[in-house]
């Protein structure tokens, strides 16, 4: 667990310039997105997110969590999330459409990534020691926001790897004493189940079974007991804290 | 009772597409022959067939042996259906029971085929929880089982898309089983039951409905088509066993 904050505060000493720099992109890009959301911002947006994930690889685990034990399995995954969006770039499958049907909840979910450092700050912990908006959680929700702000055309595959991301940070929540990741697994079982709704909604007909409201039911059924089990660990773990 | 060689074609034809269909849905040899001699009987016709991988092969003849007609059909590789195969199973019995005609069996035939199929997203959910519970079944802890919920649906989808895209089935097979078990491996970082995770993580791939049909079918004396499902069940095995290879020098021997 030390050797993960230490980790923690060398990414952050040696790259905040790098990262303030990252926050500003996103910003801008999202704003535009939402403003002008032409198909050279559409292909820029893409083209960060591929950036991002390839940095979080790199120069996140890579190079300053080296000291970790098996950094290279996450360096590897966030690797193939930059060239999952740099295929995507390629092909055009996602189309960054924005829905306007989860507004208000993909407003809670950009400002979460600038929750995680006042969390942090709120533990007692200094910079550089504290979690970041740069940082694999953080950019995992910030990816969810987007493609839930944008969800007419998704791709799949992103959102599982997400969704597994998701199963880690609570993981960390427990092994590493990193309560700030309870705030992605929060955000995660919500948006999966308005993911999926929207593909019941949109794919289901009468050549398949069960029919859309049993599916609907099951999803339900399904996000209930995965909050359940999310919220059990998590209070599970605040309770040991506290004690 | 069948009295032209027009009428005797067109029963073949409909008893050769139902046992190919039963044959690629994934019934074994014995249950196929024994359901297709039974319309036959229903029909006035005789049947004998021989059964191989890919092709049926049937003769039919009326009772006397006046007329007597040979059928050749190719078995497409269908998904495995139990539904399906239990109502072609009840046809051939309402066939017999009903004496339903040809035309009335062909209609109850298309209504049973064209029946919903499971949607692919309940299928990719349901593997997925299947495959976690193996996880614990075999003493993985609950991280191990999140992981390796999550890792299942992410192999399991690649192997979907793969398969729509008509990517060679053992390519398919490998990638996915790499997939799982590279996403289960994520484990290893937690103090935690990673090697039951990254084990149990391609138990979704095991070929067990051709490799229990391989053994019926050689128990029951088709031995021919018993060893090419067990070959082909192997092949499927192996094809899994590399994918694994794969992520465990990539992880454990720290290749990466």
């Amino acid at each position: 667990m030390e050797i993960f904050w230490h980790t923690i505060a060398r990414y952050n000493a040696a790259t905040w310039p790098v990262q303030i720099v990252l926050v500003a992109a996103a910003v801008a890009l999202t704003v535009l997105l939402y403003r002008r959301p032409t198909s050279t911002v559409r292909k820029l947006t893409k083209l960060y997110l591929a950036l991002l994930n390839a940095w979080i690889a790199v120069a996140y685990y890579s190079v300053y969590c080296a000291q970790r034990d098996y950094h290279y399995i996450p360096a590897f995954f966030w690797g193939a999330m930059a060239a999952v969006w740099v295929y995507d770039l390629c092909t055009g499958y996602t189309t960054f459409e924005r829905t306007y049907r989860h507004d208000r909840f993909t407003a809670v979910l950009y400002l979460l990534p600038f929750l995680y450092p006042v969390f942090s700050l709120l533990r007692g912990l200094e910079f550089p020691g504290i979690t970041t908006p740069v940082m694999p959680c953080c950019v995992a929700v910030y990816t969810v926001a987007l493609l839930l702000a944008f969800s007419r055309r998704v791709n799949l595959f992103v959102i599982l790897i997400l969704c597994h991301w998701a199963i880690l940070g609570l993981s960390k929540v427990y092994f590493f004493r990193m309560p700030e990741d309870s705030l992605l697994t929060c955000s995660i079982v919500p948006a999966l189940y308005l993911f999926f709704k929207e593909y019941i909604d949109t794919h289901l007909d009468a050549t398949t079974k069960p029919d859309a409201r049993t599916m609907h039911r099951l999803l339900v059924l399904l996000c209930v007991v995965v909050g359940v089990f999310f919220a059990v660990a998590i209070v599970h773990e605040f309770a040991e804290g506290i004690l | 009772m069948i009295e032209s060689e027009d009428e005797l074609k067109r029963v073949g034809r409909f008893i050769a597409e139902y046992a190919a269909r039963l044959l690629g849905a994934g019934v074994h040899t014995s249950r196929v022959v024994r359901n297709s001699k039974r319309i036959g009987r229903s029909q006035g016709v005789d049947v004998r067939m021989t059964t191989l991988q890919k092709t049926v092969v049937m003769t039919l003849c009326t009772p006397s042996g006046s007329i007597v007609r040979t059928e050749v059909i190719d078995i497409a590789a269908l998904p495995i259906g139990f539904e399906l195969n239990s109502d072609l199973s009840a046809l051939s019995w309402e066939a017999c029971d009903e004496h339903l005609s040809l035309e009335e069996l062909r209609r109850r035939y298309e209504r049973i085929i064209s029946k919903p199929r499971i949607d692919p997203m309940f299928v990719l959910v349901v593997v997925g929880l299947a495959n976690a519970s193996f996880c614990k079944l075999f003493g993985g802890d609950w991280t191990a089982v999140g992981v390796v919920f999550t890792a299942t649906l992410i192999g399991f989808y690649t192997r979907q898309r793969l398969q729509l895209r008509g990517v060679n089935h053992y390519i398919v097979f490998v990638v996915s089983a790499f997939v799982a078990s590279i996403c289960a491996s994520s484990a290893l970082m937690f103090d935690t039951t990673a090697e039951i995770a990254i084990a149990t993580s391609v138990l979704y791939l095991i070929p067990g409905v051709p490799l229990i049909n391989g053994v019926i079918d050689i128990v029951e004396g088709h031995v021919l088509i018993g060893c090419t499902r067990l070959i082909h069940s192997l092949l499927l095995v192996f094809c899994i066993a590399a994918g694994l290879s794969a992520t465990l020098l990539l992880v454990k021997n720290s290749l990466l």
